[in-house]
């Protein structure tokens, strides 16, 4: 036997007593994965966060209960009800004589009175107030969470295939991603707007549409950014030793890790979008007048620019609503960006 | 040397070049040359060590043989089947004989799959057990590693870095593979964590008559592993040789100065020997020196050394070195051609 | 660094060609019909005539063939001078605005440059300042006023935003004004008293000496340029803090202040001048928006820039204007950010070397 060598491992085949932890696994955190779990967590514990929540969740209360809180009047409920034709704005309080609804379960009690009123004042032509903003939270859920769905789709798929092709693939997506993002939002959507409403007619879908086509750009390029990096990483590369096939290895590693950021920018965009479609509406692009719609309440304003402090009503109910949905989003969007970043890890 | 002289893997002017774009249209300039032509062979049973500095190319090269670096040259022969010359689908099958074990165990295992998940991947991705059979075979794997089977249906956060380590061996034994690439496997551990994995790998081979490439950059725990030790500088082999004839013999100077720097505790022993210290700073991969690439800093080099580069000859029986400039110890006498083994 | 410059301006003609394929692709969108409004101001009555329109322009030609056509214009068969064509500036007429698209955009762009020049300071200023100090003042209230500052301003809509000073301001006390000038100044500007040189109303009063009207330009885009600056504060504000605070964490601003620095030196020289960089690559992108036609601003302020002009045009479904003012703010949005691109390379030399 040769000499050996000076550091010489114990042969004691034991395990030493190794540190693990104890902690108990919920099933809510098995059902979510870990670092889900965390950021929900996190999410609970800030204050700013917690805030966000409820304003959604009253939001989400009152889009869920429309039909009862303000009944319809009309056929279709998204047409709001108007007291007659006049050009004038009518104040807060002001009887209501024309199209009445069904006294809601909560009127008498909070004002006392029998007797329907516009509790909020009318626009010009009549339009009630409380009716739209009511009405106009099913329209923001509704348009949100479409635009926001199949943005983030079309960016994850388009961004995936990118980054996992990689070569002339990746060449020609990220190109065409530049290319759309050099073009200013808003002035995109009103103009694609525009060109589709003599086609598709005035409804909803055109900004829809519009929208869509310019906002998937953000997802597509952060997801890419996810998955190269996550593509490097050594489980992924284990996979592949493994025997892993590429496609499984794409939806069962990388995706599920490289998909959260995008996440983050989308519960973010749900608040940008409502924001951009109230502003296309206020433009007079997309819904018809009349329509139960923020935007479209707002665009009201435009004419009583010089009496705006008579009217203030008409700005100040529907413009802190849509404040109030927009801050609501972000701030959870924003607690769950402080939760993701690394380096805001140590502090929580 | 070992009994059993089946060449399990031979590796063959292997070459692993990384392009690097300028200019306007991205042309490429030049390349990392991170392994530039390395040729051995390991025997079924056998544990080559491959050692060197950070950069010098062991890293990539283990990899490039588990065909996760696509080789810009050479030739990867599996029981003579060339591993670069097949196309995906073949490669994949053949990985249920090469496996690799990898050196971060906070970044090897997927963060969101239990322990369970993770060890029986493999089986799952060859489709060779299910349900109560793909359970049994986790514990099974668990136990081999010594690890508690009831763990597995945690995740890896709560296990220590020696232990996921052991879920990593867990993992590349799935298959019963034949030869496993480790690459620095102990290096992110604790010490004395390390020397129980190094056993559980020893254990392992004896039991499952295991085939290891060796990477690391801990000289003495090589020496304790290996059978035999390539010493790589600077994208090439510069001495491959026994174990104990490499560190009671080696003959090339940057070995030598390798060896000369581990720390000795004996003070008698550490004053007697004598210190060979290098000079200069690593040259980088994408322009190696010309001739001898480690003449920049080695301190036997003169201008033979410029001229190109030498062999990598066999020097004594079973000792490669790749030096004009060797020194045998006065009782040891050169091997000629005539006599070569 | 040269190589980087290359690079950058080679990618222009091909945003430039993928932009216009866009916005062509959306005018084909329309039928023959009503793309003839492109090339004729009085729009034809009878059938026959619009059919010569059709095919002197090659309205149902193939898609490329019409590309071309849309890009170059067409030869006149009868006098062999050039007809349209937008790398010639005819983009089209607008039947709404009864002129030529290309004199709407000489009319109205000089207004959003305008505007957008006296935005950029107070825009970039206020929120960097904030989000400095917050950060160095890391929760104490005005931290906490900061960001709860931050959150409630990213939130508000810019329309509401608008209408709210133009309820305060202007509806009852009238401080400040909508629009671009009052009826008095409308009257020295189309009187050619007031001499153009830039075409910029506030540099031409001051060029001309005329400080009374370059007050009252003044008081009209007090307001605009509230509005547009509040949200960007709002987010600066937060970029700006955390960036902050992350440069303060570094470790050489502890060894700057373990040097005996006064903290206001560690700040001010140390910290401030890295934390910034992620903030001029915003404020570069901030100042290309600024050009790229504001359009909610300028529209709820009756504000005759580019971006109203779209307004008004979309609002009215004239897809010719629209689209023709669409190419010319991509193109301008490609040239500012070439710019923006080019001059970030010099600041910060990471970039040149990616």
């Amino acid at each position: 036997m040769t000499e050996q060598s000076e550091m010489i491992p114990t042969g004691d085949n034991r395990m030493l007593d190794e540190v693990h932890s104890d902690r108990k696994i919920t099933w809510l955190e098995k059902a979510l994965g870990t670092e889900n779990y965390r950021i929900v967590k996190g999410l609970l514990k800030t204050p700013a966060s917690v805030v966000g929540f409820i304003l959604i969740l009253i939001f989400v209360l009152i889009a869920i209960f429309a039909p009862v809180i303000m009944p319809p009047v009309d056929k279709d409920p998204y047409k709001m009800p108007r007291d007659g034709y006049s050009g004038e704005p009518k104040a807060p309080g002001a009887v209501w004589t024309r199209k009445v609804p069904d006294v809601p379960f909560w009127y008498e009690p909070l004002t006392g009175k029998t007797e329907m009123t516009h509790v909020l004042g009318t626009t010009q032509g009549q339009y009630d107030i409380l009716y739209g903003i009511v009405w106009g939270t099913r329209t923001a859920f509704k348009t949100g969470l479409l635009v926001v769905a199949v943005t983030v789709t079309v960016g994850v798929v388009l961004g995936s295939i990118a980054a996992y092709y990689g070569g002339w693939v990746d060449n020609i997506i990220m190109r065409i991603t530049d290319i759309f993002m050099t073009l200013p939002y808003i002035m995109m959507a009103l103009i694609f707007s525009a060109v589709l409403t003599p086609i598709l007619g005035r409804s909803l879908w055109p900004p829809l549409i519009a929208m869509i086509s310019f906002g998937w750009m953000g997802y597509a390029r952060v997801i890419r950014s996810d998955i190269l990096s996550i593509k490097e990483r050594d489980f992924v590369l284990a996979a592949k030793v493994s025997g892993v096939k590429k496609n499984r290895i794409l939806f069962k590693h990388v995706l599920p890790n490289a998909i959260f950021p995008t996440l983050v920018l989308a519960s973010l965009g749900i608040g940008d979008v409502v924001l951009g479609f109230a502003a296309l509406s206020f433009l007079g692009i997309g819904t018809d007048v009349g329509y139960a719609d923020w935007g479209q309440i707002l665009s009201f304003a435009r004419n009583w620019i010089t009496n705006l402090d008579r009217y203030w009503y008409i700005v100040v109910f529907p413009g802190l609503t849509l404040t109030l949905f927009v801050m609501g989003w972000n701030l959870v969007g924003d607690a769950m960006r402080d939760i993701l970043d690394p380096r805001m890890r140590g502090k929580s | 040397m070992h009994n059993n002289d089946e060449v399990l893997v031979r590796v063959e002017d292997l070459k692993v070049h990384f392009p690097i774009y300028r200019g306007v249209i991205r042309r490429q300039v030049g390349a990392v040359k991170a392994v530039d032509g390395v040729s051995f062979e390991i025997h079924k049973g056998e544990t080559l060590g491959l050692v060197g500095e950070s950069g010098c190319g062991k890293t990539t090269t283990g990899r490039a043989i588990v065909q996760l670096y696509k080789p810009t040259a050479g030739h990867i022969y599996f029981r003579d089947i060339d591993l670069v010359a097949l196309k995906e689908e073949p490669m994949r099958l053949m990985r249920q004989n090469i496996q690799m074990i990898f050196q971060d165990p906070y970044a090897s295992l997927n963060p969101r799959m239990t322990v369970r998940d993770i060890v029986a991947e493999p089986l799952v991705a060859f489709g060779l057990a299910t349900g109560k059979e793909l359970d049994d075979r986790v514990r099974e794997l668990l136990d081999l590693v010594r690890l508690d089977p009831d763990f597995m249906h945690r995740f890896p956060h709560e296990f220590s870095g020696g232990q996921r380590q052991r879920i990593g061996i867990a993992r590349s034994l799935a298959l019963n593979p034949d030869f496993i690439v480790c690459d620095e496997p102990i290096s992110a551990l604790d010490v004395s964590i390390q020397a129980q994995i190094v056993n559980l790998f020893e254990d392992l081979q004896k039991d499952l008559d295991l085939t290891y490439l060796f990477i690391a950059h801990d000289l003495s725990m090589v020496r304790h592993i290996s059978n035999r030790v390539a010493v790589m500088y600077l994208g090439i082999i510069v001495e491959l040789a026994d174990r104990n004839e490499i560190y009671e013999n080696p003959l090339h100077p940057y070995t030598q100065a390798l060896l000369s720097a581990i720390p000795v505790p004996d003070p008698e022993h550490y004053r007697k020997r004598s210190r060979i210290v290098m000079e200069g700073d690593v040259p980088s991969p994408v322009n190696p020196p010309s001739g001898c690439r480690f003449r920049t800093r080695c301190p036997k080099a003169d201008q033979e050394c410029e001229k190109g580069r030498p062999d990598f000859r066999e020097v004594l029986p079973g000792h490669f070195v790749e030096c004009f400039k060797v020194e045998l110890p006065a009782h040891l006498k050169e091997v000629t051609t005539e006599e070569n083994r | 660094m040269t190589n980087y410059i290359i690079r950058r301006l080679l990618m222009v003609p091909l945003l430039l060609i993928g932009v216009t394929l866009i916005i062509f692709g959306m005018l084909q969108l329309l039928g023959p019909v009503e793309r003839s409004a492109l090339y004729v101001k009085d729009f034809p009555k009878n059938d026959k005539q619009i059919q010569g329109i059709i095919t002197r322009y090659g309205l149902d030609e193939p898609f490329l063939k019409q590309y071309g056509i849309w890009l170059f214009g067409v030869k006149d068969p009868f006098s062999g001078k050039r007809d349209g064509g937008i790398l010639f500036g005819d983009f089209g007429y607008s039947r709404t605005a009864s002129q030529d698209v290309i004199d709407i955009v000489k009319n109205r762009f000089p207004n959003t440059v305008d505007l957008a020049l006296w935005t950029i300071y107070p825009m970039l200023s206020v929120g960097v300042w904030l989000g400095v100090k917050a950060a160095v003042n890391q929760n104490k209230f005005i931290d906490q006023a900061a960001r709860v500052y931050s959150i409630i301003g990213t939130s508000f809509p810019t329309f509401v935003f608008g209408l709210l000073l133009l309820m305060l301001l202007y509806a009852g006390p009238q401080w400040f004004l909508p629009g671009k000038m009052s009826d008095w100044v409308s009257k020295l500007v189309f009187s050619g008293e007031l001499k153009q040189y830039t075409h910029l109303l506030s540099i031409d009063a001051l060029l001309n000496l005329r400080f009374d009207i370059f007050v009252d330009a003044l008081r009209h885009m007090v307001m605009p340029i509230l509005t547009l600056s509040y949200i960007n504060w709002a987010t600066y504000v937060r970029v700006t803090r955390s960036s902050m605070l992350e440069t303060l964490r570094m470790d050489y601003v502890t060894t700057a202040r373990a040097k005996g620095l006064s903290e206001k030196t560690v700040i001010n020289e140390h910290a401030r001048p890295n934390a910034m960089l992620p903030i001029v690559t915003m404020a570069g992108s901030s100042i290309v928006g600024l050009l790229g036609g504001v359009v909610i601003t300028e529209t709820v302020f009756n504000y005759p820039g580019i971006g109203k002009a779209a307004a008004d045009a979309a609002a009215q479904l004239d897809v010719v204007t629209v689209l023709g003012l669409a190419i010319f703010s991509g193109s301008i949005l490609i040239v500012s950010n070439l710019v923006v691109d080019v001059i970030y390379a010099f600041i910060d030399p990471r970039v040149r070397l990616a």
